[in-house]
């Protein structure tokens, strides 16, 4: 058991950070750690992960909202330092972003509109619709 | 045994075959005949591998891999579906099972149809079965045998996560029967409503398990993980998430269908699609293709053969509704502001929804096919998928009273005023005490609003307190499963706006403030269970008068060496306190601090009520009044 125990304290020798003071700052930090993905782990977020550079992850991250620097500072200062890739929340800039961030919206509309032009073929019997009982519908 | 179960499942395959041959040609009763004999051949094939595991008898290859003598007696027969291969043995399983039960107790009063419809269920086993006799047979046997099995996965060793791949599977293999009802309906050229009525049961049967076993996953993740969050955008979630959206959308789409007659291509659209999603789900977590903390028997040729299937599958249906969906009657015409266009609402913004969550997820191989790497996660999710779910659940209360046909828009400005004013009552509230964020004080708006609108609704329909026991059980599982979207709202809402998390370091004997706690470490020791040992706090929170013991854990079990984290929550009328054991770790002067992160999450059990209330909702409408079925006179 004492092995064990050994064992345990170094497989989790990561972990163990101070929290930011302010808890408006601190918040903030959170945040970011849960937008930023660990490098080492399996689609997790730093703020999840158990891995040591996600540990120094977490502390880069208290320690540039310490700074005073803002969230897109912090969030281009890793995507510098360790690609695209470890942001959660991905840029909408150039063609990918744009499909990736605007599809859900263009499709939302243009559907719309596409079922009101589907509809429109039967304009001339529109003003003979009239509301139905719900007491009819289904026995029709 | 094993080989007898092997031989059994052979025997199904056969079985399959005659369903389908004698279904497609038209036999009802000998296709449902089949359906029967194949389904009992696949029970008994299944129950030697279940027997298999509970003997831990290692000489099988499948028990020797994902088994241990150590494990308590449940796990080790949920072991038998904890594995690709045994999970792939109970998919065939619970499509024969549809099969049966479509056989014995589909009465459309269309013989040809359902006989159809059974063939093409039979083609579908046919494909799952050879899939599974033939690339990854779980009936394999190990010679020599091992004396001791691997284990199985620790994480997988928990109640929730036990029962969690059955109902999966009763959901996504209960739409399979919904695609064999669509295919056989868009043969005949018949989606009509008689067979609107025939498949809104079925396709309720596969909602009600789907929706329940989300929600298990999702409590599994909130308390095994020790995260403290209950939904991460995992792609293994998105892959469940697709067909629930696409099933929801189904279900509303079938009443206009039911009711009306209309919609009856975009019908059978959607009945085909919440198969195919439950597929891409089946392929997406089994390929390996995208990275998850929790994807399982990651084998590349196994995705490609499941790719291939799914393929196969949606282009056929695909051809077939393309043949046939210009022949589909409209049925009568109707204005945007009707129960029709409000229902079309529906399905737009659930469609939406999916195909969302389906670009959020394949996003990164889209990218990497580019020569980018790109993560999409929770900030994208919550600024696409959630916006626009919020547009359709604020449109709910209002548009659920709108008539067939033409809705009488009177009473309009009084519902956004109505609307207006909640929001302007959880904003000031804000400002107050609560500190509620405008954002957060819509969403909360959003939930009250979607439960006033489910008591409205019903209030609307029975019009005196003494008929309300008399509505239809249709009418109570809309109103149940409405309220529970609401219910399900607040609690998410809350959850990811009012939650408060912290690390704690502590050393024995030390107390720390958290959330209106004091959260004291009493001590922490050593304990050994069947098949893992572990560290366990001792921790005494107090608030107020109350105060409580809590213990979390990090296990280890050697079998499988792997730890776990055993998080500890005690929950309060309030919420819950979720403490998770970290590390322990000793400074230069001796000491041992170990840290906790620790979790304040209000109301979290409202979104496992929500869900509960939906998937009960839908199970009432099943055994709702139906319309008279006229009998069938061609």
């Amino acid at each position: 058991m004492k092995t064990f125990l050994a064992a345990l304290l170094v497989f989790f020798a990561a972990g163990g950070q101070a929290q930011l003071a302010d808890p408006e700052q601190e918040a903030r930090a959170q945040d970011l750690m849960r937008e930023i993905r660990c490098v080492a782990c399996e689609n997790e977020p730093i703020s999840n992960s158990g891995s040591d550079i996600a540990a120094d992850m977490r502390e880069r991250v208290r320690a540039m909202v310490a700074e005073g620097r803002s969230d897109a500072e912090i969030r281009n200062w890793f995507a510098e330092r360790y690609g695209e890739f470890v942001l959660f929340r991905p840029s909408a800039r150039g063609p990918g972003g744009w499909l990736l961030w605007g599809t859900p919206f263009i499709l939302l509309v243009s559907g719309g509109v596409i079922v009101l032009a589907l509809r429109k073929r039967s304009r001339a019997a529109r003003a003979e619709i009239d509301a139905v009982d719900p007491e009819e519908a289904g026995s029709a | 045994m094993i080989e007898a179960g092997h031989f059994a499942a052979f025997l199904a395959l056969v079985f399959c075959g005659f369903q389908a041959g004698f279904g497609l040609t038209g036999d009802r009763v000998r296709s449902g005949l089949f359906a029967g004999l194949g389904f009992a051949a696949m029970a008994f094939a299944f129950m030697t591998l279940v027997w298999a595991f509970a003997r831990s008898d290692f000489s099988v290859e499948l028990v020797a891999a994902h088994s241990h003598t150590l494990k308590p007696f449940g796990y080790k027969i949920a072991g038998t579906w904890g594995n690709h291969e045994g999970s792939m043995a109970l998919w065939c399983l619970v499509g024969l099972g549809f099969g049966a039960a479509g056989a014995w107790l589909m009465k459309s009063g269309r013989p040809v149809f359902e006989a159809r419809a059974l063939g093409v269920q039979g083609l579908l086993s046919l494909g799952s079965l050879a899939y599974l006799l033939f690339a990854s047979s779980p009936f394999t046997r190990l010679d020599p045998a091992p004396l001791q099995g691997a284990g199985l996965n620790p994480l997988l060793q928990d109640p929730a996560l036990a029962i969690h791949p059955p109902m999966l599977y009763l959901g996504y293999v209960g739409y399979s029967f919904v695609f064999a009802l669509a295919a056989a309906g868009l043969i005949d050229g018949r989606i009509d409503r008689q067979w609107a009525r025939t498949a809104r049961i079925w396709a309720l049967a596969a909602f009600v398990p789907l929706s329940l076993g989300i929600a298990l996953g999702s409590y599994w993740a909130y308390y095994e993980l020790g995260w403290g969050g209950w939904w991460f955008w995992d792609p293994v979630e998105n892959a469940s998430l697709m067909p629930w959206l696409i099933g929801a959308a189904l279900m509303h789409s079938l009443i206009v269908t039911e009711k009306r007659g209309s919609f009856s291509s975009w019908t059978a659209l959607l009945a085909v699609l919440a198969f195919c999603f439950s597929m891409l789900g089946a392929f997406l977590v089994r390929s390996g293709v995208l990275t998850s903390v929790h994807s399982f028997a990651v084998d590349p040729l196994r995705g490609a053969v499941l790719l291939f299937g799914l393929l196969a599958l949606g282009g056929a249906a695909l051809v077939l509704f393309a043949l046939r969906a210009p022949k589909l009657s409209a049925g009568p015409p109707w204005l945007a502001a009707s129960r029709e266009g409000a229902l079309m609402g529906n399905n737009l913004v659930l469609a939406v929804a999916t195909a969302t969550v389906l670009l959020g997820t394949l996003f990164p191989l889209i990218a990497e096919a580019f020569g980018q790497t790109v993560s999409v996660g929770e900030p994208y999710f919550n600024l696409t998928f959630t916006p626009i779910m919020a547009l359709a659940l604020l449109a709910l209360p209002i548009v659920q009273a709108w008539a067939w046909g033409k809705a009488d828009l009177a009473s309009f400005w009084k519902w956004a005023a109505g609307f207006a004013g909640l929001v302007a009552a959880f904003w000031l509230a804000g400002i107050g005490p609560l500190d509620i964020p405008l954002l957060a004080g819509i969403g909360l708006a959003l939930g009250v609003w979607l439960v006033f609108g489910a008591a409205q609704e019903i209030w609307r329909r029975a019009k005196t307190l003494a008929r309300l026991p008399q509505m239809p059980l249709r009418v109570w599982g809309m109103t149940l499963a409405h309220a529970g979207l609401g219910i399900f709202v607040i609690g998410a809402v809350l959850q990811t706006s009012g939650r408060t998390q912290t690390t704690l370091a502590l050393q024995e004997g030390e107390a720390q403030a958290i959330a209106g706690w004091q959260v004291r470490l009493d001590d922490v020791s050593s304990i050994e269970g069947p098949n893992w040992y572990a560290e366990r706090a001792t921790l005494t929170a107090t608030r107020g008068g109350s105060k409580t013991e809590l213990h979390p854990q990090k296990r280890y079990y050697p079998a499988a060496r792997m730890p776990t984290t055993e998080t500890a929550i005690h929950k309060t009328g309030t919420g819950d306190l979720y403490i998770a054991l970290g590390d322990g770790r000793r400074n230069q002067a001796g000491e041992t601090r170990w840290t906790f992160e620790v979790f304040h999450n209000p109301l979290i059990d409202f979104i496992y009520l929500g869900v509960v209330l939906i998937a009960l909702g839908a199970g009432l409408c099943m055994s709702g009044k139906r319309t008279k079925t006229k009998p069938e006179t061609a």
